[in-house]
């Protein structure tokens, strides 16, 4: 069977996303990817997390295209519309992170400008690392690579620890749908315009209890300080990575955000890396695309203009 | 909410097994493993036949998995008890998870609760928890 494409999902859909469906094979997995622009220009990398995919990129792209840019955005494996492994073990860290070093490794992308989001900045991050010549510039947000989120959020029992705990995490995550659909819409400032533009793109490729896999299985590799923790070392040779990298990069960040809050998230990146511009901020929650995907995507034009074009 | 389950001493005859949910990391939270191993005895006997508990007089069926350097069980498979052929009523069952997955929560103890559950339920608005 072909696998499905983004004109697959309907004229609404594709309307606000109306780039080619592209696939390729990383690791023995088919990832969906567009890659749009001029093929010899700078290529910018756009990352998303959990639970989105490539279309939560959708109002960003439009500047970074009209500036001349080449622009990849892949659908990490397990989520939109890139294959969704059953098995839990292809979706550690460094499974997903390798899945993004096969992927830039295949296109051949130079001096890419890195944009990281949710579960893209220690992904994206740990490839940039493993490949760190293909780089040359990174922009973060509402996104961490280190031990622990700094943020209260995700200690709190209600919702984050039980909304993927043992059991109930595959019942409420799984088998109902607590993610994309609520979860997106209560991490956005402009609800309504969610509901009007966002949720039905998010919802069609979470369909199944099946495809919402990595919904519940991703949270469980953010280390808390618990016995348990999966990532802690992983995290902690990747912070050490980041910390050292002296690449041109921008913080960007949602001044509502309340799950990687502006005042406890955001400045650890500043102190990771001194040299970075901003904190510029937006309008915008957790998923601050979906309320100002356009002005970030004009701050990255002008963040990149400066840090790779001028160079 | 007061859940309430039974747990069966044996399987009811003529039921066929319909599987809802997967749990491939139970010992995510080695509490989980534990609750399981201590209710259904499987320190002294993990290879006997799957347990059985109902709910609202509906069976469900707990199938636990083993992995390698895992303590077991590592994983658990739940599955509807259905009579013969007819078709499984999917609402209900799910009504029967939220009750499933609370009297789990409540007996693997603090900091888990059936409390924190139906809370984290109300804010996403979960179709099958129960009404005010």
């Amino acid at each position: 069977m072909s696998p499905r494409t983004i004109a697959d999902l309907g004229p609404d859909i594709a309307g606000r996303y109306p780039y080619r469906s592209r696939f390729l094979g990383v690791n023995g997995w088919q990832m969906h990817y567009i890659d749009e622009g001029p093929p010899d220009a700078t290529p910018v990398l756009l990352l998303h997390g959990n639970p989105t995919w490539g279309y939560l990129w959708r109002d960003t792209m439009p500047p970074l295209l009209a500036a001349g840019y080449r622009v990849v955005v892949p659908d990490q494996i397990g989520l939109g519309l890139s294959e969704r492994p059953h098995i839990a073990s292809a979706h550690s860290l460094d499974n997903h992170a390798a899945n993004l070093v096969a992927l830039v490794d295949a296109l051949d992308l130079d001096a890419a400008v890195l944009v990281c989001h949710d579960w893209g900045g220690p992904t994206g991050l740990a490839a940039l690392l493993s490949r760190p010549a293909r780089f040359a510039a990174v922009a973060v947000m509402s996104t961490w690579a280190w031990v622990e989120p700094s943020a209260d959020f995700h200690h709190r029992m209600v919702p984050w620890r039980t909304m993927h705990a043992p059991v109930a995490g595959p019942y409420l995550l799984g088998r109902q749908a607590a993610m994309p659909g609520r979860g997106v819409y209560l991490s956005t400032v402009d609800r309504d315009r969610y509901e009007a533009t966002g949720r039905a793109a998010y919802e069609a490729v979470t369909a199944t209890a099946d495809q919402r896999r990595l919904t519940w299985q991703w949270p469980r590799w953010i280390p808390l300080s618990l016995p348990s923790d999966l990532a802690t070392e992983r995290f902690r040779r990747l912070e050490a990575g980041v910390a050292g990298l002296r690449l041109p990069a921008t913080v960007i960040w949602g001044r509502e955000d309340d799950v990687f809050t502006i005042d406890a998230v955001a400045p650890r990146w500043h102190q990771l890396w001194p040299h970075a511009e901003g904190l510029h901020t937006v309008t915008g929650r957790h998923f601050l695309q979906e309320d100002s995907g356009a002005e970030i995507g004009e701050l990255l034009v002008d963040f990149a203009d400066r840090a790779v074009r001028s160079r | 909410m007061s859940a309430i389950v039974t747990v069966l001493a044996e399987v009811p005859p003529g039921l066929r097994s319909v599987p809802l949910l997967v749990e491939p990391e139970l010992g995510h939270y080695p509490e989980f493993t534990r609750f399981f191993a201590i209710r259904f005895g499987l320190d002294d006997d993990p290879f006997g036949p799957p347990a059985v508990v109902a709910v609202d007089g509906r069976a469900y069926e707990l199938t636990f998995l083993g992995r390698s350097g895992r303590p077991f069980p590592s994983g658990l498979e739940i599955a509807a008890l259905v009579v013969d052929l007819e078709p499984l009523d999917v609402e209900a069952a799910d009504r029967d998870l939220y009750t499933l997955v609370c009297w789990i929560l409540d007996g693997v103890g603090p900091p888990w609760s059936a409390e924190a559950f139906a809370r984290t339920a109300d804010i996403f608005r979960i179709p099958a928890r129960p009404n005010d």
